[in-house]
């Protein structure tokens, strides 16, 4: 049976971003999380290769004690197992350390994985390097941004969007992708399966010590990027009229707003004329 | 004691929010309008367990304590009360009778298709001269060999032009109405079944409340629940946990108007300022809000006491009785704080309003539940 890895991540809901000013870091524990879209679009992507190759399933995530709540989210989805890698020693790790803990915590859980799937980014910090820079600490090959993958024995063939052409690319397992948020839409939690998961799920804990790493090179004591300022984007709301008839003012709103309507809608509407 | 949620019942939250406000949200204004029922979101719902919430995991139910199946309602019921009607009446009072009384057999042949959906449930004891009066109910129930010969009509069954086993009362000798009432499952294609005209009612309008007619209708000796003379022990067992279901409903449909109050508010300008800045909407918000809070405390310990395996009748009376008044108070003032706007169908405060109310009528009316809720305190020893 193939075995996959899922990463997961907590991240906060947008609503609320508790930041701590002094370590420039996210005070996760303050905050109410939710499971990253992108990571669910993951396990859904892991999910679909369960029910049609009977794979085995581990989801793993790294954070808080809270993190934890992400792995009953996935098992109620189907995962059949979680691991809750947590540490107060882990914590403020950039995306260099987080890869290398995540990666040593991989080769611990689960040695002889087949396949590790990542979401493509995190909403709170879409640096999108977790990813790749994992799949060079586990030394096996990987693409990013897939949208369709397909399993044939061991060999993988995944599409991917790249600029605005379909990329199709080929590897043996074992390897690691990240999943788009385009395709995979996360299926509902059945609520069967959220009762299983409180009631029998297998989820276990594992810290610094379990996996043997120095407390030095962990964690924001062994992260090289220092975040030296967070400033929020400033926004705001303004109201305008515009009068005359309908045909004249539609010209003025795209002449003089065709960028922020483009920005909005995704699409460059200079090109498209 | 903890007033904290766990992590599961945060959980069933989120999950239950996420899909009614993504599949039930974009349709509830139509609905309502319309009066529809939508079989293509049920369709959804029976996928993920939200028809055998309470029901044994070997007959293909989720098996749900209380409160994740009173958070379940409340947050159906916080987007569309219509639906969240429909699950709270055929899991608390269409099929825990079955999961309760019924035999193995009867667990066998019903709770697979209730608790998957495929047969939606319903509870009759309303007709035309007994709804609170449960005693004077008139359709009757004949032995003849091995089949019992009912008649009669069954009227305002919510669930009514969908379900597909509805649990009748009927009597099984009229001349000891007292000691003769029963509880029967029929199955909607037994002939000498029929569904009457859809209730064109106030609020609740996609659920089809309707009445149905009973005229000869055989039905086989082994579909009765329990004993004959059981009906009034199993329908108030089954209106017992009903009620943490209305409660609930009336919950969620406070909840949504509280929020929808906030907003406008905050929103709405009036003296060049947000009118949440006059102190009588802050006096408006804060009563909500504390109605709210201390309804949901009543309605969760009433679960509480039911999963402890206690004697919860008149917890749930208390729930329902509050909870229900707390919906029409919090809706009323949320019209007030709407303005015209409230009483308008472009806000959907004004929907809240219609459906609140019955939340006081149905599954025993408020004068019933205080009826309850002073015998329990008279009775007690003192």
């Amino acid at each position: 049976m193939l075995k996959l890895v899922v990463c997961i991540k907590q991240v906060p809901m947008v609503t609320e971003l508790p930041w701590d000013s002094q370590t420039s870091t996210l005070r996760r524990e303050l905050s109410e999380g939710m499971m990253n879209p992108a990571c669910k679009h993951a396990l859904e992507a892991g999910l679909r290769l369960k029910q049609k190759h009977g794979t085995h399933i581990t989801a793993i995530t790294m954070g808080p004690a809270m993190a934890e709540e992400v792995l009953y989210e996935a098992t109620s989805m189907g995962a059949d197992r979680g691991v809750l890698l947590t540490d107060p020693r882990m914590a403020g790790a950039d995306t260099l350390v987080t890869s290398f803990t995540m990666a040593r915590a991989i080769e611990k859980v689960c040695p002889d994985f087949d396949l590790v799937l990542c979401g493509c980014h995190s909403t709170d910090s879409e640096t999108a390097q977790v990813g790749p820079q994992l799949a060079e600490e586990l030394d096996v090959p990987s693409a990013a941004y897939v949208e369709h993958l397909e399993l044939n024995g061991r060999r993988l063939r995944i599409q991917r969007l790249s600029d605005n052409f379909l990329e199709t690319l080929e590897f043996n397992l074992p390897g690691l992708i990240t999943i788009s948020t385009q395709h995979y839409l996360p299926r509902y939690i059945p609520l069967k399966g959220l009762q299983d998961a409180f009631g029998q799920a297998d989820i276990i804990t594992i810290d610094a010590d379990n996996l043997s790493l120095d407390p030095e090179i962990i964690g924001i004591k062994g992260s090289p990027t220092k975040i030296l300022d967070i400033c929020s984007p400033s926004a705001g709301k303004k109201n305008i009229v515009m009068k005359g008839a309908a045909k004249k003012i539609v010209e003025e709103l795209f002449e003089r707003f065709d960028d922020k309507i483009g920005a909005a809608i995704g699409k460059d509407l200079k090109v498209d004329e | 004691m903890d007033f904290n949620p766990c992590m599961k019942h945060k959980m069933v939250r989120k999950t239950v929010r996420e899909f009614a406000e993504t599949e039930l949200g974009p349709i509830a204004y139509e609905i309502d309008r319309e009066a529809r029922f939508p079989w293509e979101v049920i369709e959804k719902m029976r996928e993920l367990n939200f028809f055998g919430l309470q029901v044994p995991k070997e007959y293909g139910g989720a098996d749900m304590d209380s409160i994740s199946y009173a958070i379940t309602i409340e947050e159906l019921s916080r987007v569309c009360a219509a639906i969240g009607l429909c699950v709270t009446v055929h899991n608390g009072v269409g099929t825990y009778p079955i999961v309760r009384f019924g035999t193995t057999e009867q667990k066998n042949r019903f709770l697979p298709k209730l608790a998957s959906g495929e047969s939606i449930g319903a509870f009759c004891l309303t007709e035309a001269n007994a709804g609170s009066d449960a005693g004077s109910v008139e359709t009757h129930a004949m032995l003849d060999g091995d089949e019992y010969v009912i008649n009669g009509t069954k009227i305002f069954v919510t669930n009514g032009g969908v379900c597909g086993c509805p649990l009748i009362f009927a009597l099984t000798n009229p001349k000891n109405p007292g000691r003769s009432a029963s509880v029967f499952i029929v199955e909607k294609d037994t002939p000498g079944f029929s569904v009457g005209e859809i209730e064109d009612l106030c609020g609740m309008r996609a659920n089809p409340v309707s009445s149905l007619f009973l005229e000869d209708c055989r039905v086989p000796a082994k579909n009765l629940l329990g004993r004959p003379g059981d009906g009034l022990k199993i329908g108030l067992t089954a209106l017992d946990t009903g009620r943490i279901g209305i409660a609930a409903q009336a919950l969620g449909i406070a909840q949504a108007a509280f929020e929808a109050s906030v907003k406008y508010s905050k929103e709405r300008q009036q003296f060049k300022k947000p009118i949440s800045s006059f102190q009588t909407i802050q006096n408006y918000l804060a009563d909500m809000a504390t109605q709210i809070d201390a309804a949901r405390l009543l309605a969760y310990r009433a679960c509480a006491i039911k999963d402890a395996g206690k004697s919860f009748g008149a917890e749930s009376s208390m729930a329902k009785l509050y909870c229900s008044g707390v919906a029409s108070q919090v809706t009323n003032l949320a019209v007030e704080i709407h303005g015209a706007y409230g009483y308008s169908k472009e806000y959907d405060v004004e929907r809240y309003f219609r459906d609140a109310k019955v939340t006081e009528i149905y599954e025993g009316t408020n004068e019933i539940q205080r009826m309850i809720i002073s015998r329990a305190v008279l009775t007690k020893p003192t």
